[in-house]
């Protein structure tokens, strides 16, 4: 159990930015990722993609925070895109009927 | 580090049905408590004998609920919870049925109680635009949990989570909603 979470970004070429996620997303540490993704939302990014094969366990907070950054895509034309889930966070997508909703990658580009 | 204000009584008893035990806490539902919840499902689904996935099934049903409580039920105010875990005979309509199940009850002494009808919830179609972490986190909590019962209390409200526990079976897992886009 990791309760403090973490973050490295990178900026990319173009518009495109990578967020590396450290930790478990809950309920009390999925406000800290709404206030690292949020800046990214605008309209000078292109694509972010969101790095979490370092995240154990993540709860309906966490999905919920990067539901905003699908809204986000769909509004701009720009590309959101996970990667790297864990067996257990992929699972949590599943069972939410969101692993179809969003765009997952294997490993970060 | 957790709080010490976390855990207010916890007490660990024989089960007259179980030969497991019960494991009983009472929380201050705006603590770090969370870490103590997640450490008793650990210990009960390790118990069960359940693997990985379905543990963590149980635990992010058991989180969403108790965060429910915390931010629905207290307003994010302080709180007391009552929480009880065992392993028990499995049950249909009060008859005893073949096979254990994994339960988890809540109490709450809060004012304002839940009205939501838990099958209208389970079933509801979304529009990605209206997901919020409450709702979402009720349909996961129904989407894992083999059954969820939820009753009105003239002081507060009781939730009881029942997990199946078939060896080497997951539990249900299965999502019946859908999104709409």
């Amino acid at each position: 159990m990791n309760t403090d979470l973490k973050f490295e970004q990178e900026e990319g070429d173009e518009g495109c930015t990578l967020l590396r996620v450290y930790g478990d997303v809950t309920i009390q540490t999925s406000p800290k990722l709404r206030e690292q993704l949020k800046p990214l939302l605008g309209t000078s990014t292109k694509e972010i993609h969101v790095a979490l094969e370092h995240v154990d366990f993540m709860d309906s907070s966490g999905i919920a925070t990067l539901v905003e950054g699908l809204q986000w895509a769909r509004m701009t034309g720009g590309r959101f895109v996970l990667s790297g889930l864990s067996e257990n966070v992929r699972d949590v997508f599943e069972l939410a009927k969101l692993d179809t909703v969003f765009e997952i990658e294997e490993s970060p580009a | 580090m957790i709080n010490n204000d976390c855990i207010q009584d916890v007490s660990f008893t024989d089960c007259e049905s179980s030969h497991v035990g019960k494991l009983c806490l009472q929380l201050n539902c705006d603590s770090d408590c969370i870490l103590v919840l997640r450490s008793m499902v650990s210990v009960m689904t390790a118990r069960a004998g359940m693997d990985a996935l379905q543990s963590n099934r149980v635990a992010i049903a058991v989180d969403e609920l108790f965060a429910n409580i915390a931010t629905h039920a207290y307003l994010g105010k302080p709180g007391k919870v009552e929480f009880v875990t065992r392993i028990d005979n499995r049950r249909h309509s009060g008859q005893i049925q073949e096979g254990q199940e994994l339960v988890f009850d809540f109490r709450d002494y809060a004012s304002i109680g839940w009205n939501g009808d838990l099958a209208e919830v389970a079933s509801r179609i979304l529009a990605i635009d209206e997901l919020c972490p409450g709702g979402l986190g009720l349909r996961l909590i129904c989407s894992v949990a083999d059954h969820c019962e939820h009753k009105i209390l003239e002081d507060g409200n009781q939730w009881r989570l029942t997990f199946n526990i078939d060896h080497g079976k997951r539990s249900k897992g299965e999502a019946h909603h859908e999104y709409r886009s």
